[in-house]
């Protein structure tokens, strides 16, 4: 990795992972830091097993992976440290209260406890689940949920923060709160990474967007960049100009037999 | 399949019991095949017993007299009392765990058919439970010279079903009187002590006494032989329904299945609001905490310490399962205590500083298993900078806890009526606990918090370990407490050596976890 490699928010490179069947393959990828990078693709086209390779969870076969200049696979506490992330079914414990989650997960960060508590509050505010916050989790709607995973996500202020498929199961008040909330980061100089079915979404927000399938990437860029890549390989004729027209132009083109 | 009207009870059952089927045949190869040989082992032994049974009983004929008359009312009233814990808490987790229960209610299909093949599920299992250890047992006999002795499993069916029956009632009355909050953990709590009872009871001569007992035992045999014991003439159906009497075997049965379907089918309606009322129920017992304002735990230790005592607190199942086990101490207790106080019955001391020892490392090894094997949200911990041996540390910590305030009462007791054997216990308490949550630590099994009871997830060779290993130590708990100190140092060794070879590096146990 060359010196300008260690300011990028993420470096990937010839990532490899195969289950019963291939699932990621030769996989390069690049986020910058500060941006909203929306990982799109079919079901089954590799996106969560790259994201669960990216936070530690999976260990890739091959290839390496770099958060901030920091080998993740030779580091992986130092790269976790300044990572979160936030999967679509909610990592929380049902008998525990959302204060009392966030005081675990902060634990496990070692966040200083007068500022993880000051945080939660924040956190719980903003999500508006304040008055939620010493009730147990239990009874709690799959968006609720998803609202206090999110807050766990970010009570310790990570520099790189990774959601899949973050607005399921939100109600529409809430996926706006979710969105602002990411935007704010984004804005703030935070790095995102995010997939997501819903490509209104990725189309809105992101700044670079990577199209994955049958374990590769497809293409990367933004959107007019994307349209262009599409544009060369066939799109647009014909079709339209979104990125619902792109993605499933170079989808099925890219879609392995 | 296609030959039952769809709807029907018929159809509904055989659906029932294709699930069921599948649910069992869909195990892992390796546990079934483990599983599968255990309980070989198990019939062969129990049916080389029933043989031996069978050829002693051979020549015998029951007296129908008030004694024998009695026996088999006691059989009956220990029979019924355990189905009824089983039948009670499975009725109550009908209504709770919702399955396919809300496609069955949303369909057309009448709730009495689907409350009344659900209590057949019920029903079933119960009695396959006792036909399990009484086939083995008893088939030999039957098959020996005692044909008519087959009216004893049409006693066992009429008992299973009017457990069902009774089961389902409570459930349904616990519900209308304490509503969907608190039933499922008010009825784990009675199935639990209606099991205990069986076993306190079976303990009378343990409480009572030697001579108590005994002279309770003696003045029941008197009063039987010189005819003084008065048994009313439906008290003596039990026993000829046992002995295949038509009339009193038919009219058990009848009983059994009148007050079934009577249950079942009155209840169905019942049933179906309450399975209904459960939905969202435990969301409005989550109380808010009232003002409290404490500070967070600091440190990955002190946190993950507080959310999993947190966690085992608030498990109402784990804790009555728990309290279960502790209930078990109370003979062993009653033992120590009495012979400690009068000085004297060295040996009792020290098999009951034994039994103590052993269930310490048993209870250590179920709530290990809970916080290590049983985590929910693995994946956040494995995200997390979090070094696994602090989180481990912090997780056997919150499992020895709760041992050791269980043992702080009778051992502070103890140890102001006998303060060697007070130590001794503590000592091998403490090892033993310790040495079952490392067993865990070494050969954790990922598995549902909703498994603890039966220990469905755990490894059966942790379970295995942990039974030699606690025992070893609770042997030289008792060698120690009886004196002979230099003695306890071999099983002693034996336990350090079982260790040493269960023992697994971090590599090895995070290799296993993958593989999970």
């Amino acid at each position: 990795m060359g010196a300008a490699s260690v300011t990028e928010a993420l470096i990937v490179r010839g990532l490899d992972k195969t289950f019963a069947k291939p699932a990621v393959r030769e996989l390069d990828l690049t986020v910058h830091p500060g941006e909203l990078y929306a990982l799109l693709g079919p079901n089954g086209a590799g996106k969560t097993t790259t994201l669960r390779m990216v936070a530690g969870l999976t260990k890739p076969d091959k290839g390496s992976i770099s958060i901030f200049g920091i080998d993740a696979l030779a580091d992986p506490a130092a790269a976790k440290a300044v990572t979160a992330w936030a999967p679509d079914e909610a990592m929380i414990y049902d008998r525990l209260t959302p204060l009392e989650y966030l005081e675990f997960v902060a634990g496990l960060w070692n966040v200083e406890p007068r500022h993880a508590k000051a945080r939660a509050g924040e956190l719980l505010e903003t999500l508006g689940l304040a008055s939620e916050a010493r009730r147990r989790c239990e009874g709690f709607s799959r968006g609720m949920k998803q609202k206090v995973a999110l807050a766990g996500a970010l009570i310790h202020d990570p520099r790189l923060l990774i959601l899949d498929e973050p607005l399921t199961g939100l109600d529409a008040a809430s996926a706006r709160l979710v969105k602002d909330m990411l935007q704010a980061r984004v804005d703030a100089g935070g790095t995102v990474i995010l997939t997501t079915h819903i490509l209104e979404v990725a189309e809105r927000m992101a700044d670079r967007i990577g199209i994955i399938a049958g374990g590769r990437l497809l293409a990367e860029g933004t959107l007019d960049a994307l349209r262009a890549h599409a544009g060369k390989t066939g799109a647009g004729q014909g079709g339209g100009d979104t990125l619902e027209d792109v993605f499933l132009q170079l989808t099925a083109d890219g879609a392995p037999a | 399949m296609s030959l039952l009207r769809p709807g029907g009870v018929p159809w509904l059952l055989a659906h029932e019991m294709r699930l069921s089927f599948r649910a069992l045949t869909g195990k892992r190869a390796m546990g079934g095949v483990g599983a599968m040989i255990g309980l070989a082992i198990l019939a062969l032994v129990m049916l080389s017993g029933g043989v031996v049974i069978g050829l002693a009983l051979r020549k015998l004929d029951v007296p129908v007299i008030p004694l024998s008359a009695a026996i088999a009312l006691a059989c009956c009233a220990t029979a019924f009392t355990l189905m009824l814990s089983q039948t009670l808490a499975a009725a109550s987790e009908a209504l709770y765990e919702r399955g396919d229960l809300d496609l069955l209610f949303s369909s057309p299909i009448a709730p009495r058919t689907v409350l009344l093949v659900r209590a057949m599920g019920v029903a079933t299992g119960v009695l396959t439970v006792f036909l399990i250890f009484v086939t083995p047992l008893l088939g030999p006999a039957v098959i020996l010279g005692h044909p008519e002795w087959l009216g004893l499993f049409g006693v066992l069916a009429a008992l299973a079903l009017l457990a069902t029956a009774t089961g389902l009632t409570l459930a349904m009355f616990l519900f209308r009187l304490i509503g969907p909050r608190r039933t499922r953990t008010v009825a784990q709590v009675l199935a639990a002590l209606t099991g205990a009872a069986f076993f306190l009871v079976s303990q009378v001569r343990t409480l009572m006494g030697e001579r108590a007992s005994e002279s309770l035992f003696q003045s029941l045999a008197r009063e039987a032989a010189e005819g003084r014991m008065k048994i009313p003439p439906i008290g003596y159906w039990p026993l000829k329904a046992m002995l295949g009497e038509p009339l009193p075997l038919l009219a058990m049965l009848a009983i059994g299945a009148a007050s079934f379907t009577l249950a079942a089918l009155s209840l169905g309606k019942r049933f179906a609001d309450a399975a209904a009322a459960t939905q969202g129920a435990e969301a409005s017992a989550a109380k808010p905490a009232k003002g409290r304002d404490r500070a967070f735990a600091g440190g990955v230790f002190a946190a993950t310490l507080a959310k999993e005592l947190r966690l085992i607190l608030r498990d109402a199942s784990l804790l009555s399962q728990v309290l279960l086990r502790v209930l078990y101490l109370v003979p062993t207790a009653v033992i120590l205590s009495r012979n400690a106080g009068h000085g004297d019955g060295g040996a009792a001391l020290a098999g009951g500083a034994g039994v103590v020892v052993f269930l310490a490392g048993q209870v250590a090894g179920s709530l290990a298993w809970i916080t290590l094997s049983a985590e929910e949200s693995p994946d956040l911990l494995a995200v997390s900078p979090a070094a696994t041996r602090s989180l481990r540390r912090a997780k056997l910590a919150a499992a020895l806890l709760p041992v050791a305030l269980l043992l702080a009462v009778p051992l502070g007791l103890l140890l102001w009526l006998a303060p060697v054997t007070a130590l001794w216990t503590a000592l091998g308490a403490g090892l033993s606990a310790w040495a079952c949550g490392l067993i865990n630590v070494w050969h954790q099994k990922p598995g549902k918090r909703a498994d603890f009871k039966r220990r469905r997830g755990s490894s059966w060779f942790a379970t295995l370990a942990e039974v030699v290993v606690s025992a070893l130590l609770a042997v030289t708990t008792g060698l120690a407490v009886a004196g002979f100190a230099p003695w306890a140092t071999i099983p002693l060794a034996c336990a350090g050596l079982a260790m040493l070879a269960l023992r697994r590096s971090d590599e090895q146990i995070a290799k296993v976890l993958r593989l999970a």
